[in-house]
């Protein structure tokens, strides 16, 4: 399923690979992303859509919000509900 | 002053009396500013010793561990300890020396992208490229490892930064937060659910003890008398003797903490984390319980099991609006039989060493000890066996499974609290990984207990491979060990051996009694298994016992 996340983050050093990076490391795949710096060039506003594999996108964006350099995460709403996948033990 | 004086007055402020860690060519400016200090710092042989004994530091304390190590190998070698901190949200701060921001990015001598490499196991990661930044940046990185949910933040600075001369020193206070407070309105469902249970069981975490709440769930428990079952860092958060605990739960948990889990219809998930060795197969666990789930981490919430009440704040606020006047006698005499009914037994027929007998005998003649671990079967051993007063008193790799954890870890406890008996249980695959750190043992001379486990393999994964790979062994024989009593005599550490149960109690006496350091080192079947067993992906009403009596 497609989710859009609205993002803005500090534009600091290792802020965007950290805040991509989480997303692909979380089991999402990225398909577009569009980042500007804000006038001030002490921002970065974000719009990155990517799609899931059933994991649910709001635990997602909790654990987004819960890095320092970002500054605010919004999630689009979706219709369709996400369906969780049927886990398995690690190993 | 100089960047590297600034950064060791900014640890000074923060209050660091340790720093473990292992000098090197980029962090030398720092080095060189620790000889001013009052901080001591404690050379370890490897840097994954220094950061690993930072973290036992910070269990014990519940204040940051810091650890230090130079640019390229050093940091690379801190990783497997940043990622143990991160797993178990561990307050440590790591500090890097870096080769000088000019010559950053050309593969210089040393060189290592540790931002970059570390980027998914920190908590947060800074490079310091202006020396105006390093009382900022050691302010927000101390206050970061130890906010909310603890966790491991790395601090990667240039070595041309460090011999900058600053004009400034001021340096921040730590900023104070609160712990928010749960939601009225789930506050109100939570009472609600509990109000309706028949079956309620608590399932503790390690997070009761680092949100300072065992306290409050101790009060919570007695005074509700729900079943209580934790985690392997939940251990100790109720006394593992009290009435009302029903023992760990999962893969080789209890057999009465797992069914009290499964029949249960209400989980109050205090501080844990639905992790895949606790639960079993997922979609199997507590099949019938609804959910209310306490945390400080919002991304906790509904990850892998969907909370019906997420309590998102101080774990004690929360608990204390709990309704404690419960109907549920019958469910209370159930758990009680059942915990009669699978309480462990002791009386393992034949002259070798029963390894769980011993841990829980050398628990018993020292009960206020801390327990460092290291991983494998021996650490389930100890947290099915041994008993603990409070959670402190037992530290584990249980989120990452750090073989080479319980020397070090055990030697930054002894640290923290020189008063205090430690013991480190290992294996004798374990020791293998950290063994450089007897050394530090001697050059600190810490008192520290050893009690080596040896079955002359890699025992978990034998136990695996005899179970689930049709007794196919690979590669865990280590029957060509070296002499460990001699080992640790060259490292000046006096050392014995017992290979037989009668030799047992005085075994215990010698290595408690013993003034310094000792290890004791304990030979047993290398064909003994830890039972009982969850087989992976089954769910935690599979538990296979001994095959074989």
């Amino acid at each position: 399923m497609n989710h859009t996340l609205n993002l803005t983050i500090e534009k600091v050093e290792g802020a965007i690979i950290r805040t991509l990076g989480l997303i692909e490391r979380r089991g999402f795949s990225v398909t577009s992303i569009d980042a500007r710096a804000n006038e001030g060039d002490q921002e970065m506003e974000l719009v990155i859509q990517f799609t899931g594999t059933g994991r649910p996108a709001e635990v997602l964006a909790r654990q987004i919000d819960k890095l320092f350099d970002v500054k605010s995460v919004h999630l689009v709403p979706t219709k369709a509900p996400a369906v969780a996948p049927a886990e398995s033990m690690a190993c | 002053m100089k960047g590297a004086q600034l950064l060791v007055k900014a640890l000074e402020q923060q209050g660091v009396d340790y720093v473990f860690g292992y000098p090197g060519g980029a962090i030398m400016p720092v080095y060189d500013a620790l000889i001013d200090s009052p901080i001591r710092h404690i050379l370890a042989r490897h840097e994954q010793g220094a950061v690993l004994a930072a973290d036992g530091y910070a269990r014990v304390t519940g204040r940051p561990g810091v650890c230090m190590a130079t640019s390229g190998p050093g940091a690379t070698n801190l990783v497997t300890g940043i990622a143990n901190a991160y797993m178990d949200s561990v307050p440590v701060v790591a500090i890097t020396g870096q080769v000088p921001t000019a010559v950053m990015g050309t593969d210089a001598f040393q060189e290592v992208d540790i931002f970059g490499v570390t980027m998914p196991i920190v908590k947060h990661s800074f490079i310091v490229r202006r020396v105006e930044d390093i009382p900022r940046v050691l302010s927000e990185a101390f206050h970061i490892a130890t906010d909310g949910r603890p966790g491991p933040v790395l601090v990667d600075l240039p070595k041309d930064v460090a011999n900058t001369e600053a004009k400034m020193a001021p340096v921040f206070g730590m900023k104070a937060r609160q712990a928010p407070t749960a939601d009225p309105e789930q506050l109100r469902i939570a009472r609600g659910l509990i109000e309706a249970a028949d079956r309620p069981v608590l399932y503790g975490g390690g997070g009761i003890v680092i949100a300072n709440a065992v306290d409050a769930f101790r009060e919570y428990a007695r005074a509700s008398r729900i079943p209580v079952v934790t985690t392997l860092k939940g251990l100790g958060a109720v006394p593992t003797r009290d009435e009302n605990f029903m023992g760990m739960l999962g893969m080789h948990g209890n057999r009465a903490a797992n069914r009290a889990v499964q029949e249960s219809d209400l989980l109050i998930c205090v501080g844990a984390r639905f992790d895949d060795r606790a639960t079993g197969r997922l979609d199997g666990f507590a099949p019938r319980a609804r959910v209310i789930h306490m945390d400080i981490d919002p991304s906790e919430i509904g990850k892998l099991r969907h909370a019906d009440a997420a309590l998102l704040g101080d774990l004690a606020v929360s608990l204390a609006a709990m309704p404690t006047e419960l109907y549920v006698d019958n469910w209370r005499v159930w758990c009680a039989e059942r915990r009669r009914e699978h309480a462990w037994r002791y009386d393992a027929p034949g002259e070798d060493i029963y390894v769980p007998d011993l841990l829980r005998k050398v628990s018993e003649a020292a009960p206020d000890m801390v327990i460092a671990c290291d991983v494998g079967q021996h650490q389930m051993w100890v947290a099915q066996h041994c008993h603990f007063n409070r959670p402190q008193q037992h530290l584990t790799s249980a989120g990452l499974g750090t073989m080479g954890y319980g020397i070090p870890a055990g030697i930054g406890a002894q640290l923290a609290r020189p008063e205090a008996r430690v013991l480190t249980v290992t294996g004798d695959g374990s020791i293998m990984m950290n063994l450089q750190e007897l050394q530090t043992i001697r050059r600190y001379e810490l008192p520290l207990k050893i009690l080596l486990v040896d079955n002359a393999s890699l025992g978990m994964v034998r136990q695996w491979q005899e179970l689930f790979h049709s007794e196919r062994y690979s590669e865990v024989d280590l029957s060509d060990n070296p002499d460990f009593v001699e080992v640790a005599k060259s490292f000046g550490i006096p050392a014995f051996r017992i290979t037989r149960r009668a030799e047992v109690d005085g075994a215990i006496q010698r290595l408690l009694e013993t003034e310094g350091p000792v290890l004791a080192h304990v030979c047993i079947d290398p064909k003994t298994n830890v039972w009982p067993l969850v087989p992976p992906g089954q769910t935690n009403d599979t538990m296979m016992e001994e095959l074989s009596a």
